[in-house]
């Protein structure tokens, strides 16, 4: 089984998409796996944590120049890693290939993209017609997206969630409880994890996204210590420079999508925990452009920003 | 089925001539996709019909079909070149122009270059007789045409039409290069482009006399041209025609236009000339190239354009071994002071790149003297790539002068490079130290380094600092580059000053600078032999398989993979075998597995 693997592994490092009838065998594969963590996946450091990718495969092989490659360094992903960039099925792929080939070495949670309705809107689902003239890639892809863990924690000192906290949640125990196996839903504690941002407010914000919330420094303080955390990794916003702490460092968002949908200038960042918990971001650009395949023939789609 | 065997051939017919009925309805289909499927097959579809068929029943459909699509146009373009052997030879070959006329004046470019392009491979097949009834006329429509598209695409033809005919069809000739003419002269400068892209073509398969007699005064024409997009055009046909003509011929008509182009006032003509000239005066000698071509060059040196400096300086090495050393100092050597500290990065960068060429046409005495100087700038370019420029190629300065008269600049030039902000930059001269420390001998990359407190010489204290770099390639790059020094300066180098530093780096409290450590010595293994294998990489590795990080586990394990095979089996059985063993049972399911990978690719 892992030399089969192996061979999708190293196509899908050059690029090159997978046969449908494989990607069906790697997502069944990937679901048993999932199906196996806990909504709060306990994970020991060392490892690298990484912020939104959203298909820009070649600044991924990028992030694992600077970061070391999979096995040797340990990754958690936390979630967004399709949409808006021109590979979102090479980049899902590829690291659903490692988290199936190496599960201790590779973490993935899920994000507010890894799900049916915003896909459809922001280019997987479009780029999975285009590419195997179906739309059974896609399926396969987002019934996995059901199996993604909503959360980790690391050395139980550093929770990591896509988006935030919500207010249906006080501890992390209750988070155990949601049945997480099902597309995100428009409120509640599921959305609110994918969904909400950290912001100078005090108590509960609306969000402008229209789902989650916005959350204050006196909300995540009182999450931190009821949890008895040192701090709460998150992603899902875009910062330009890569990283960016808040509320006197009990939070820090993380973005690895640098010069986000291949124009917004940023630069992208990981965050590599050694086995003391000692951080270290590492800040990177986009690959230049000889690192790059040929760009996709179709103008920009109108989903761009 | 064997007792039916006769009825095989039946079926596979019957097969056939379904698989090629349901081509053709794949041909009309409405989904693209299944044009294109069935477009790929067309030579498969005309062998299969037999050549009658083909001309009468597939090549009509085709040539009546007016596909939308610009995908299966420019795939219909490129398969009707397969049509070509399955026509019945050279006296029908000709029906396949019928369909590529309509391609051939399609608005996309890339169908109608395809369509050339084939049309050309069809004349090729033609008999001169046949270019006469069919290929020339077509030209002819063609050069007719109301829309430009038309005539764009007739200009490429021309070449083929002159090629295959033969000289005594004088008058079919005469009238070629009389559609040829008009076209130069054409309203649209697009047709005029295309006709300047095609002259020097039609010169390579045309004679001399007809190149000086017809051609030269169509060509001279073009050089006047009011846009600046067909002059650019014309610059690459004089080296064409330069090489075909005369010496006398060439510097009396095509020197001139040449020396008129790089005074244009487009810049973009001027670059065309620059990226050019050097070839120009190579075709004609410096002789004559001095009469001109030479100070022209030197202008385009001091462009006003950035762009065209760049081009020109790329050139200056082979310049000035073509202009000789006197000259070069007189007159070139001014404009390379000038370049150094242009003020466009990249200028500098193009600099950098050639102007270490310059060192043997240039002799000691002035090299030392005058370009020394412009070296030391460009080492100390605040733009990384010019300073990788120049150290890249310090071989060719090495050979005239020898490295030490650069060393006090050199070494601090590499150092900063090698700590630059950029880790491509720091990179890029990891990969060149190697490469340097062949060339250039290693003495100074042994000098003490003034900035370390230890008191190392800079090529260690380099070494050592790439090793323990935050990020992940610059780490692989250095423990690969020990590798390599080691083969240059050998395993006693590498037991003094590597081995005692990198146990140091073992004890680093994050996982992957020890990871970096397995990766150097089990890279090291094959340059040291077995002694040292036992000696000092191995207890590094063993210790490693103890490490709280699994990674760290499974990576001593693979790196144990490239001793086994530097060592005897004996030492492997009673060494390494036991701990690979060991790590079978580790409570992480990746050391099991590396740990298993390696003991079943030593067995």
């Amino acid at each position: 089984m892992s030399h089969e693997l192996d061979g999708w592994i190293a196509a899908l490092r050059k690029c090159e998409p997978l046969e449908e009838d494989d990607v069906k065998r790697l997502c069944q594969m990937a679901i048993e796996i999932l199906v196996e963590e806990s909504n709060v996946q306990t994970i020991d450091s060392p490892v690298t944590i990484c912020g939104d990718i959203h298909g820009q495969f070649y600044d991924l092989l990028e992030l694992f120049k600077v970061g070391g490659d999979c096995p040797d360094t340990n990754y958690l992903f936390m979630g967004d890693f399709v949409d808006r960039g021109f590979y979102s099925v090479e980049t899902f792929l590829l690291l659903l290939a490692l988290k199936v080939r190496y599960p201790d070495r590779m973490y993935l949670i899920r994000g507010n993209h890894e799900c049916r309705q915003i896909t459809q809107v922001y280019g997987f689902y479009d780029e999975c017609l285009r590419k195997y003239g179906s739309v059974n890639v896609w399926r396969y892809c987002t019934d996995v997206f059901d199996y993604l863990s909503l959360s980790a924690l690391i050395d139980n000192k550093i929770f990591c969630v896509h988006g935030g906290l919500s207010p249906s949640i006080t501890t992390i125990d209750q988070i155990r409880t949601i049945d997480r196996k099902q597309e995100v839903p428009h409120e509640g504690a599921m959305c609110d994890l994918l969904w909400s941002d950290p912001e100078d407010v005090s108590g509960w914000g609306l969000s402008p996204r229209g789902a989650g919330y916005l959350f204050g420094d006196d909300v995540c303080t009182s999450f931190t210590q009821t949890n008895s955390v040192d701090m709460i990794a998150r992603a899902h916003q875009l910062v330009m420079e890569g990283y960016k702490w808040m509320f006197n460092k009990r939070l820090v968002t993380v973005w690895s999508a640098p010069n986000y949908c291949y124009r917004c200038g940023n630069v992208a960042a990981i965050l590599e925990l050694d086995e003391n918990l000692a951080h270290d971001f590492k800040v990177f650009e986009a690959a230049p452009q000889e690192a790059r395949g040929v760009p996709a023939k179709r103008a920009t789609p109108d989903y761009f920003l | 089925m064997s007792h039916d065997a006769p009825s095989t051939t039946a079926h596979a017919e019957e097969d056939d001539a379904i698989s090629v009925g349901a081509l053709i309805d794949d041909l009309k289909s409405e989904d693209v996709e299944l044009r294109l499927k069935s477009i790929a097959k067309l030579g498969t579809i005309a062998k299969a019909l037999g050549a009658e068929r083909a001309r009468s029943e597939l090549v009509p459909f085709l040539a009546e079909r007016d596909d939308e699509d610009d995908e299966c146009l420019l795939a219909i373009a490129g398969e009707l070149a397969t049509l070509i052997d399955a026509v019945g030879g050279e006296e029908h070959v000709h029906v396949i122009l019928a369909p590529l006329e309509t391609l051939i004046t399609v608005e996309e470019t890339v169908v109608r270059a395809k369509a050339v392009e084939t049309a050309c491979a069809v004349g090729r097949a033609m008999t001169p007789g046949g270019i006469g009834k069919y290929f020339v006329p077509l030209i002819e429509r063609l050069a007719q045409g109301d829309w430009f598209t038309a005539r764009v695409s007739a200009c490429g033809l021309f070449a083929t039409a002159f090629e295959r005919s033969e000289e005594s069809q004088l008058e079919l000739r005469n009238t070629l290069t009389g559609m040829f003419r008009d076209l130069c002269a054409d309203e649209t400068p697009m047709v005029r482009r295309a006709a300047a892209q095609n002259l020097g073509k039609i010169a390579i398969v045309s004679s001399g006399d007809f190149i000086v007699n017809e051609l030269l005064t169509m060509f001279a024409a073009l050089t006047s041209d009011d846009q600046d997009s067909v002059r650019l055009l014309v610059v690459e046909d004089c080296v064409v025609l330069g090489k075909l003509l005369s010496a006398t011929d060439c510097a009396n008509k095509i020197v001139p236009i040449v020396l008129k182009l790089a005074a244009d006032k487009s810049w973009r003509v001027r670059y065309a000339v620059a990226q050019q000239i050097y070839e120009m005066c190579d075709v004609v000698g410096a002789e004559v190239a001095a009469k001109g071509l030479f100070d022209a060059y030197v202008a385009l040196l001091g462009d006003s354009e950035g762009e065209v400096r760049i081009s020109a300086a790329g050139k200056i090495s082979e310049f000035c071994s073509l202009a000789g050393a006197v000259y070069s100092a007189e007159k070139i050597l001014p404009k390379v002071h000038e370049l150094a500290n242009d003020s466009s990065q990249h200028v500098r960068a193009a600099l950098a790149e050639a102007v270490l060429g310059l060192a043997p046409t240039m002799g000691k005495d002035t090299t030392v003297e005058k370009l020394l100087p412009v070296f030391f700038i460009l080492l100390k370019d605040e733009f990384p790539d010019v300073r990788l420029n120049i150290i890249s190629k310090l071989e060719q300065v090495n050979t005239v002068i020898g490295v030490e008269m650069l060393s006090t600049e050199l070494l601090p030039a590499i150092k900063e490079l090698a700590e630059d902000k950029h880790w491509r930059v720091r990179l890029a001269i990891i990969e060149y130290i190697p490469v340097l420390a062949q060339q250039i001998g290693t003495t100074f990359l042994f000098q003490k380094d003034e900035g370390s407190d230890s008191g190392d010489d800079l090529l260690n204290s380099l070494c050592l600092q790439w090793l323990q770099d935050s990020v992940y390639s610059i780490r692989e790059a250095a423990a690969n580059n020990l590798f390599r020094l080691t083969e240059i300066f050998g395993a006693d180098w590498a037991l003094e000053y590597i081995f005692p530093r990198i146990k140091e780096l073992m004890s680093s409290h994050h996982y992957l600078y020890r990871l970096t450590v397995l990766r150097a010595v089990s890279l090291l293994a094959p340059a040291v032999g077995e002694e040292v294998i036992l000696g000092e990489i191995l207890p590094i590795i063993k210790h490693a398989t103890t490490d709280t990080v699994p990674n760290v586990r499974f990576n001593a394990a693979k790196a144990l993979s490239p001793l086994i095979k530097a060592i005897d089996v004996a030492k492997f059985q009673s060494e390494i075998r036991p701990i690979l063993v060991g790590l079978q049972s580790d409570p992480d399911a990746d050391v099991r597995y590396f740990a298993s990978e390696v003991l079943t690719s030593a067995a």
